[in-house]
Formats: structure tokens, sequence, C-alpha cells
């Protein structure tokens, strides 16, 4: 078990820069997700933990030691890859028993390691010691896959080979476990389920995790901490409730759920309040900015549509006028699109029965919080 | 990425040097020569200023005299015209016999369809001279067709096979199997979704295949022409043992230039032309088929409806019979005639015996031998070559070394070997005359089956299975010994049986370049042929043609465990 570090790390392939001076500390059974969308690096990130690529420079420790001498296969990283990358021509069994195998090859004596050769090579040359079988059958138990343990992989779910993919790595006790996208080839269903097993055996184990995703919703379901990537770059790194209501830039805001992000100016600032012109409409938030120019960050579920004639007279919260363009029910809520001054925004109001959808062309109003008008 | 220095690449400039010297340098030898109209010795250049500058001069004199006198050297250019049109015509008549018979195996359900399909691979497993030599049993002077043929009221030869027409009939029943499957691959991908909207307007079969089956197949039709074309054109077994003297044909005036007379400067440009040539039909048929690939393609069959109709599928059955009858009554011929006692102008041999067996087995099985070593040593040489080969072309994109090793294919058997022995023939690196020579000129000649084999395996290892090996905790070594070795077999398992059996029945290059001591079976049947041994050239030909059969049988049975 161990904390990954990883320093000031820029990688470049020929003139193009995949990572520039990436910063990281993952704490000791962590479950730590990278999130960005398709080529920002995340991918480059974990082959660098795993020693499959050399950073151009910086750092890298896993528990403590640095590792840039250390080649992949000793670095005790399990990976489990995308394509899950399980042996074709090894059975369940063998694919988790390889990484015990190869360490026992690798203490024993040149006689000793043409025999293991000769087992690996075929199943009639040798039997798998004892210890080797019971660890293996545990954690094929613990994965529910004990009863398929003579199985060819490809005669396996796709769910099923992502578990052995999982036991695979887990077997060999690694420091780190490197998870590259490890749920984009299930079907939504069991996604949503292995992300469940998933965790629950990363809090089990208590192992370090490193889990790399495009889905901003795996990582902020499932991970402690989030890193959000673009283009090379780490943006953020936070807790899931601090990304949400904290994002530092636009992307993030955008990335992490859904946002109204809105471009403002700031009129006045007056007791902490600062009050906002936007594209003929006036907002007031009591967050707090430098600029003259400004973006609006506005969660759509932070917004309540009410009927034209409810009277709002509330301090802290902003009244607009709004028109409805669309509505869209999308089971438990109704999302609108609405036109405030000549403004587009996104509305999410949860849908109880009892309260009526406002039909498109529907004059409404808008009542927004001061403190949910994030200002970056 | 800093560039690492490592065995692998060892390796690379090893496999690079070993292609320079055994083929890019010959080919470029026979170039120059073609125009020095002398030898020039270019490895000895590099070693001895002496021999340096004598070469030097002889650049100096270039001059296109040779050239000219293609023209002017009415053999050069009749053996031009008369291949292309050997060619030619093989070409338009293999198309023409083959579209129904593709037709049938792919679309109809004609009776024995299997057997058919099985009689079609004959044609494959024999040498073009031993059937060319199945002519002469058959349509000879003495053949039995010819008897029949008089008995029938017929006066003299059905054919005479020393002809034109001889190996044209030969070339277009030994050769059609080589279109036949890319045409059933072609029939069989042709949109079914269009003929059926075809038949539903009302049109009637035939209409729908004129109009809608046949235009869609005409890719697949062009490129196993121009196929056939090059595969007849450079074919040098055939023409060999049936062009008489007066028929002037490339490959045989190449071969007479050089064994017969040593006139490097007529064999070289003679063959400079061949390579032309082939190379232009091969070239053509690439392009056409780039992005087109039947196989993989017809590996997942659309559901299909066959026709049934039963005159139809009788009458076509009954033709892809008398067709493939062809090609076995050849090979049944040979059988008789190796355990004839004699076999004179008659139906049947006067009697038979074991006797030409005992003879080759107490004689001759120094050529099986020959053969077997040969093969072994040209089938270890590609093998470990090709698994390099294809980790540097597949893992690294390395098209220039894709690109070198597939030269080969285009260079017509003879031609190489009269590269080589111009090349070999001197100091520093005489090399003519030896075994070495020859398993190298077999192994370049066939690696890149070979490479084509063992690229689809690697290719078919993903590299992350290699990584998650790494990942594991094995070295490289180890995760070449546990994970991509056994992945990596069958494909090479598959090459490698290909590679034996080609290198067995291989002709041009092991009569130009065998010695005597090292005379493989295919050079002994020849000799054999041409000293009119008859009798113990069938019995060779029959226990190599057993030899292949065995091993085609290992090759199907390892491709099917493979596809379990
Ligand atoms: N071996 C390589 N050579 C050149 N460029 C590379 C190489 N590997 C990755 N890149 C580039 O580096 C960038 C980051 O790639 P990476 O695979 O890390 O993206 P990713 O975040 O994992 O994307 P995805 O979500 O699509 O998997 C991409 O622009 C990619 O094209
Ligand atoms: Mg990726």
């Amino acid at each position: 078990m161990g904390s990954v570090i990883i320093e000031k790390m820029t990688k470049q392939f020929g003139e193009f820069t995949a990572l520039h001076d990436i910063n990281l500390e993952i704490q000791e059974g962590e479950f730590f997700a990278l999130l960005g969308p398709s080529g920002c690096g995340k991918t480059t990130t974990m082959r660098c933990i795993a020693g499959f690529e050399q950073p151009t420079s910086g750092k890298i420790k896993i528990g403590e030691k640095e590792v840039e001498k250390i080649p992949a296969n000793r670095r005790n990283c399990g990976m489990v890859f995308q394509s899950y990358a399980l042996f074709p021509h090894m059975n369940v069994f063998d694919n988790v028993a390889y990484s015990l195998n190869i360490k026992q090859l690798n203490a024993s004596n040149p006689v000793k390691q043409l025999g293991i050769y000769a087992r690996l090579l075929s199943k009639r040359l040798g039997r798998t010691p004892k210890d080797i079988q019971e660890k293996v059958m545990k954690i094929l138990k613990y994965v529910e896959l004990d009863q398929h343990a003579d199985r060819l992989t490809s005669e396996l779910s796709g769910g099923q080979q992502q578990r052995v993919a999982l036991a695979r790595a887990l077997v060999m006790e690694p420091a780190v476990l490197l998870m590259d996208e490890p749920l984009s080839n299930l079907d939504q269903k069991l996604r949503h389920s292995m992300r469940n097993t998933i965790r629950t055996i990363q809090q089990d184990l208590g192992i370090t995790t490193i889990f790399v995703t495009h889905d901003q919703e795996e990582a902020m379901s499932m991970a402690d901490r989030v890193a959000v990537m673009d283009k090379g770059n780490i943006v953020q790194i936070g807790t899931p409730t601090e990304l949400y209501s904290n994002p530092l830039t636009p992307f993030i805001a955008d990335f992490v759920g859904t946002s109204n992000i809105i471009d403002v100016e700031i009129v006045e600032q007056i007791n902490g309040t600062i009050k906002l012109k936007g594209d003929n409409f006036l907002l007031q938030s009591t967050n707090t900015i430098e600029k003259k120019q400004a973006k609006a960050i506005i969660r759509p579920e932070h917004i309540q549509v009410l009927p034209y004639d409810t009277d709002v007279n509330k301090e802290e919260v902003n009244v607009l006028e709004g028109i409805v363009l669309m509505s869209t029910y999308l089971g438990p809520t109704v999302r609108y699109d609405m036109k405030v001054g000549d403004q587009e925004i996104i509305v999410d109001t949860t849908y109880s029965s009892g309260i009526s959808i406002f039909e498109e062309g529907r004059k409404v109003k808008l009542s927004i919080d001061h403190g949910r008008v994030l200002l970056i | 990425m800093k560039a690492r220095f490592n065995g692998l690449s060892v390796v690379k400039i090893l496999i690079y040097a070993f292609f320079g010297l055994f083929l890019l340098i010959p080919l470029l030898a026979v170039f120059l020569i073609s125009f020095t109209n002398e030898p020039v010795n270019i490895i000895g250049s590099f070693t001895d200023p002496a021999i340096l500058s004598s070469s030097i001069e002889k650049l100096k004199a270039i001059n296109l005299d040779n050239y000219r006198q293609i023209f002017s050297n009415a053999g050069y250019l009749d053996s031009l015209k008369n291949s292309l049109s050997l060619a030619l015509v093989v070409m338009v008549l293999v198309i023409l016999i083959c579209i129904p018979l593709a037709y049938g195996i792919a679309r109809t359900n004609m009776p024995f369809k299997k057997t058919i399909s099985a009689l079609c691979t004959i044609p494959l497993i024999i040498p073009t001279f031993i059937s060319a030599y199945a002519f002469i049993i058959m349509f000879g002077r003495a053949g039995w067709v010819t008897h029949f043929y008089e008995l029938l009221g017929g006066d003299g030869m059905l054919i005479n096979p020393y002809s034109m027409t001889g190996i044209v009939l030969v070339q277009v029943f030994f050769f059609f199997p080589y279109a036949l499957w890319p045409l059933v691959a072609a029939f069989k991908i042709s949109d079914v979704t269009l003929e059926e909207a075809s038949l539903n307007l009302g049109a009637k079969n035939w209409f729908t295949f004129i109009f809608v089956t046949f235009p869609l197949a005409i890719p697949g039709i062009i490129s196993s022409a121009l196929l056939i074309f090059t595969v007849s054109f450079s074919d040098f077994g055939t023409p060999i043992v049936l062009a008489p003297k007066d028929l002037n044909l490339m490959v045989v005036e190449a071969y007479r230039e050089i064994s017969g007379f040593f006139n490097w400067g007529g064999a070289a440009i003679l063959t400079v032309i061949m390579i032309i040539v082939a190379a232009f039909f091969f070239w053509l048929q690439h392009i056409l088929t780039k992005g087109k690939n039947y196989g993989s393609v017809s590996g997942k069959p659309k559901q299909q409806k066959m026709v049934t109709n039963k005159v139809l599928t009788r009458s076509l059955s009954v033709y892809s019979f008398l067709i493939v009858l062809v090609p076995l009554l050849a090979l049944l011929s040979v059988l008789l005639q190796s355990v004839a006692t004699t076999w004179g102008k008659d139906l049947l041999p006067s009697g038979y015996t074991l006797k030409h067996y005992q003879t080759i087995f107490s004689t001759s099985l120094g050529n099986i031998q020959n053969s077997v070593i040969l093969a072994i040593g040209a089938l270890v040489l590609s093998v470990i070559i090709a698994i390099f080969v294809s980790y540097f072309v597949v893992r690294q994109n390395s098209a220039k070394m894709d690109f070198m090793t597939s030269i080969p294919l285009v260079v017509p058997g003879i031609a190489f070997g009269i590269a080589l022995i111009q090349t070999f023939n001197v100091a520093p690196l005489q090399l003519t005359g030896t075994a070495i020579l020859l398993i190298i000129a077999y192994t370049i000649r066939r690696l890149p089956y070979m490479v084509r084999s063992t690229m689809g395996a690697m290719r078919a290892i993903k590299q992350d299975i290699e990584e998650a090996a790494i990942n594991l905790g094995a070295t490289p070594l180890t995760a070449a010994i546990t994970v991509i070795g056994p992945l990596l077999l069958p494909g090479i398992a598959a090459g490698s049986v290909l590679v034996f059996i080609t290198v067995i029945k291989e002709t041009s290059i092991s009569i130009l370049l065998a010695p005597p001591e090292w005379a493989p079976m295919s050079l002994a049947i020849f000799q054999n042929i041409l000293r009119a041994e008859y009798y113990s050239a069938a019995a060779m030909s029959v226990i190599l043609v057993a030899l292949v059969l065995v091993l085609q049988g290992l090759a199907n049975y390892i491709g099917k465990k493979q596809r379990l």
C-alpha cells in the first residue's frame, strides 16, 4: 500500500506536450479519480505511473519511493485496462494466477524456472502450487467468479471479464490500483452495479486507487477526490462537493454537472452584495470577485420557477421574469429552456404530481438566491 | 523519446543487411548488367579497390545497346510478345472457366459441392513442371488420350503438348484455383438485397445474374484476372518442360542465356523486363483491391438464398466435374506411370510394379533428404526473420520493412535466381553452388507468406496484452515466452507448413542454383524428365505430391484447431 506523489511531471510526444507540469498528491487508501475530456492526458498520466511511459521531466513517487529507475514489471501497480487485456489463451484461473506464478518464477533458480515456464505453457507439464491455488480461489470467490474458474475468458460476459481483470490486478496485492476507464465497455445498468462493486472492494481492502474516467457522474459518485484535467493540465483538485459548489473555472463548472454560464458586467458592490448586469437583465450575488467582466455560474437546479403572478418579496433573492421556450420531461425532473432578457437559461425543477408543467410561451417568474450566483 | 540502442535495433539492422545483401544488391546488379553487358561485382567493389575501379570503368561504358537489341534481336522481342500473349490467353480462359464454377460454389446448391471444392485444390499441390509432364503422359505421342482419340477415329495427337496450346492448357487447368477462391468470395459478398429487389420486381434469374450479380463481382474478377496474368507470366515449370525449340518465352529464353550461353547481358535484360512486367501487374492488382478485403467479409456471410433450380445446379455440377477432371486425370496418370512396368501407346499400362519406387529408395533417397533439409533450413530461417519482421511492422509501424519483405512477391523465381547467380558467382562472396545460397534464396522468395501469417497473428495480439503481462510482474522476455509466444504459435505453424510446401515444390530456383550434391527432388524429377526417364520421374513426383498432401493436411488441421 502507498501514497502516490507526482511532482512537476511533463510528458512530450515529439513536439506535442501531452502533460504540462502535473502535480498530484494521492493519499494512502484514497479513491482518486482523474476526470477530463477525451485526449486530455488521463491515460498518459496513468501509463507514466505504471511505467509504460517515461515522463520527459518530473518525479513520481509510489509509497515515498522514487520510481524513475524501476521498470514497469517491478512497480507493483495493478492495472485494469480499458479493454481488460485478459490473456485469451488462459482460463479465468490462470489469468488470475499469472502474477503469482511470475512472482514464484522470479524468485526461483534457473532450473526451477524451466519447470515453471513449462507449467505456464502447458497445464499437463505441472500443477499450480497449493498456496497459489488458494490465493486465487479466495480472490475469485471475492469477485463471485469461483464458479467460472475453468472457463475461457472469451466465454464470459462483459461484467464478468471486468471482474476477472480486477481480480487479476488485486491478487498481486499492488501498492496502487490503476484503472483506465474500466466501465466504459459495459452497458448502462451493469456500469451502475460495477460502480458499487469496485467502490466496495476498494473500501474493503483500503487500497490506494486511481480511477480514470471521462464520465463526471462516475467520478463524482465513486471518488474521495477528483482531479479535473484539460489539455494536459490539472485544472482543479477537490472532493466532489467542492468541485460542484466551487468550480474554479467555467470549464469545470460545465464539465462537472450542467451549468448556466452567463457573461455579466459588474455594476457596483455594496455591503458584500454585487450588482450584475447581464444581457438585458439584472442579477445580484453575494459572492466576491475583483474583475469588471465576469462569468456568473448558476446551476439549473438552483433556480425556482413560479407562476408569473407570484409575489416574491424576500431579501437575498433574485427575481427575474422569463418566458418558457421549451419544457422537457426527464422523469423525476422537468427541464425548462427559458429566455431571461436576451439570455437563454436552463432550469431544472423537481417534478411531483399535482404541480403543473409550465407550457411553452408562458411568462413566469424565476427566483435565485443571491448566494447561488457563483462568480468566476 | 530517447532513441534506445538495444538488442532489437541490432536485429533490425541485421534484417536490413540480409535483405540488402541477398535481394537488393542482386537486383541492382542485374539492372546494372543490363546496361553494361558485362558482370559487375558490386560486393567486390566494396572490398577490393581493383574491382572497384574496373566496376567504375564498366559503369562508364554504360550504353543502351542492350535495350536497342530488344528491338533488333527478333528472339527477345518474340519472347516478350509470346510471354505476354500466353499470359493474356491464360488469364481470359481462366476467368471464363471460373465464373460458372465460382457462381456454382458461391450461390447455388449444386450437387457434390463439397467434393468439387475439395478436388479444386489438387492443382495447387502439384508443381507445374509435374503437371506439364503429366500432360505429356496423357497427350503425348504415346499418351493414353492420344490412343483413345485414335480409337475414336482421330488422326495423330488430339493436342500437341509440346506447343503453345499445350502450355496454355496446363496453365489454365492448374492455375484456375488461384482465381476461383477470390471469385467465390466476390460472388458471396455481392449485395443480396439488390438481387432480391431485382427478383421482386419480376426480373428473371438470368437477367438478375447478368445485370446485378455479375457487375457487382467485376472488381473481384478483374483482380483475379491480373493475379492469373502475373502467375502465368512468371511460371517457369510449364514452359521449360513443354516449350518447343522454336517457341520463345521469356522465362525459357532467360534460362538458356544464363545456363547455356553465359550471356550475362542478355539474361540481365530479360530479367529486368520480366520483373518490370510482373511488378506492373502486381501493382495494378494491388491498387484495384486496396481497401477491399474479400476474405474478411466472407467470414461473416449474410443470409443468402441459394439458387436451387434443378436444371441449372445439375448442369453446373456436371460442368464443374469436367473442369476438375483434367487435373485429377493428370495426377492419376502420373500415379499409374509410377507403378507401370511399361506404358506404351495404350489406355492402361501393360503391367504393374513397385520397382521404380525401389529404385528411388535405393538411388535417390538423397534427393528426398536434400529437399527436406533445404526446406527445414529455409523454414527455420524464415520463421526467425518473419517473427522479427512482423514485430517491427506491427508494433513499430515500420513501413519500410513491410515494403522490403514484399518485394520478392513480384520477382519471378527465374529472375531472382539469375540475379543471385550474377552477384554471388565471384569472390569475395562466392556462394553460387552452395546449399547456403539455395536456402537463402528459398527463404527470401517464400518469406512474404511467412510474414503474412505471423503478421496476422501478431496484429491479433493487442499491445495491452503484452503490457498487462509486464504490469503483472513479467519481464519482456517472460512475457514473450508465456503470452506472446503461445498466441503467435498458430500463425507460425500455419506459415511454416506453407513455406515448407512451397520450398519442396520450388522449381526455378532449384534448377538454377542447386549444385549436384544438393539436388532436391524437384531438380531430380526435372533431370529425369529431360533424360526421358519417365518412370522414375513419375515415382519421385508421386512422393513429392504425397509429401505436400500430408503437410497440407497438417496445415488444415492446424487451421481448424485455430478457429475453434
Ligand atoms: N504514443 C503517443 N504518441 C503521440 N501522441 C500520443 C501518444 N499517446 C498519447 N498521445 C497524445 O497525448 C494526448 C493525451 O492522450 P491520452 O491517451 O492520455 O488521452 P486520454 O485523456 O486518456 O483520452 P481518452 O479519454 O480518449 O482515453 C492525446 O492528444 C494523444 O493524441
Ligand atoms: Mg485514455
